[in-house]
């Protein structure tokens, strides 16, 4: 299988005025490296007002609703920094991983994502990083999770 | 301890959607309820970041733990709650 995290979706410093952008701009990263229709953007926007994708750390996970996966090419993620933080219903975010998958295979991507939040250490680290062989370097456990 | 072992109804397990309202439930809960996969440590299960660890796939049986006073209703609930189809 091909890169999960292709280097060119993952953008360190980016702004976005709110949540809808910060989506739209992950959204828009995973169809420009060819893992999603354009439609999929619609879908993650969709999935976020039934229920909010932030899981704690100042991550959110967006991603599109079932009906979404029809509009994904392959599995892919994209990781978006936004240094000034963006308003998440009140939680501040500065780290978006936005996620195509077509199967299930994202739950244990999920999985390995927590993982690593749930390390102090490491989660500082992501939402601290200015380079992006320090996201690549840090995210390989779902990488092999994913390729498993 | 009270404890209950239920298989997760969820078609896309337990993550996003139906994490969420597991978890939202567990943080409502009046006593501290624990989860775990199997003989895997327990997590709290009002931790999102907890839960999404765990992996759990539509079919993987979940064991949630809590001790005293409505234990056994908040077990209950929470186990219906997981054995449902949150993504319906």
């Amino acid at each position: 299988m091909s890169e999960l995290l292709d280097r060119r979706a993952v953008r360190l410093d980016e702004t976005a005025a709110d949540k809808e952008e910060a989506i739209r701009l992950c959204g828009a990263a995973l169809v420009e490296i060819g893992a999603a229709e354009a439609g999929y953007v619609d879908t993650m926007v969709a999935r976020e007002k039934s229920v909010s994708t932030y899981v704690g750390e100042g991550v959110a996970i967006p991603h599109g609703t079932l009906d979404g996966k029809a509009l994904v090419k392959r599995d892919a993620l994209a990781v978006l920094r936004f240094p000034a933080g963006v308003d998440w219903d009140g939680e501040q975010v500065t780290v978006c991983v936005g996620i195509a998958a077509a199967g299930d295979g994202h739950v244990e991507l999920l999985a390995a994502l927590a993982e690593i939040l749930l390390d102090e250490d490491q989660a500082r680290s992501l939402r601290e990083a200015t380079d992006v062989d320090t996201v690549i370097g840090l995210l390989s456990s779902v990488q092999e999770e994913a390729s498993e | 301890m009270p404890t209950r072992t239920v298989a997760v109804g969820s078609a896309s397990g337990l993550h996003a959607r139906p994490a969420k309202l597991f978890v939202e439930a567990a943080a409502a809960a009046p006593v501290k309820v624990t989860i775990r996969v199997g003989e895997k440590k327990p997590v709290p299960a009002k931790s999102m970041l907890s839960v999404l660890a765990l992996g759990a796939k539509k079919g993987t049986e979940v064991t949630i733990e809590a001790d005293g006073d409505g234990a056994e209703q908040a077990l209950d609930d929470l186990a219906a709650l997981l054995a449902s189809d949150l993504d319906a």
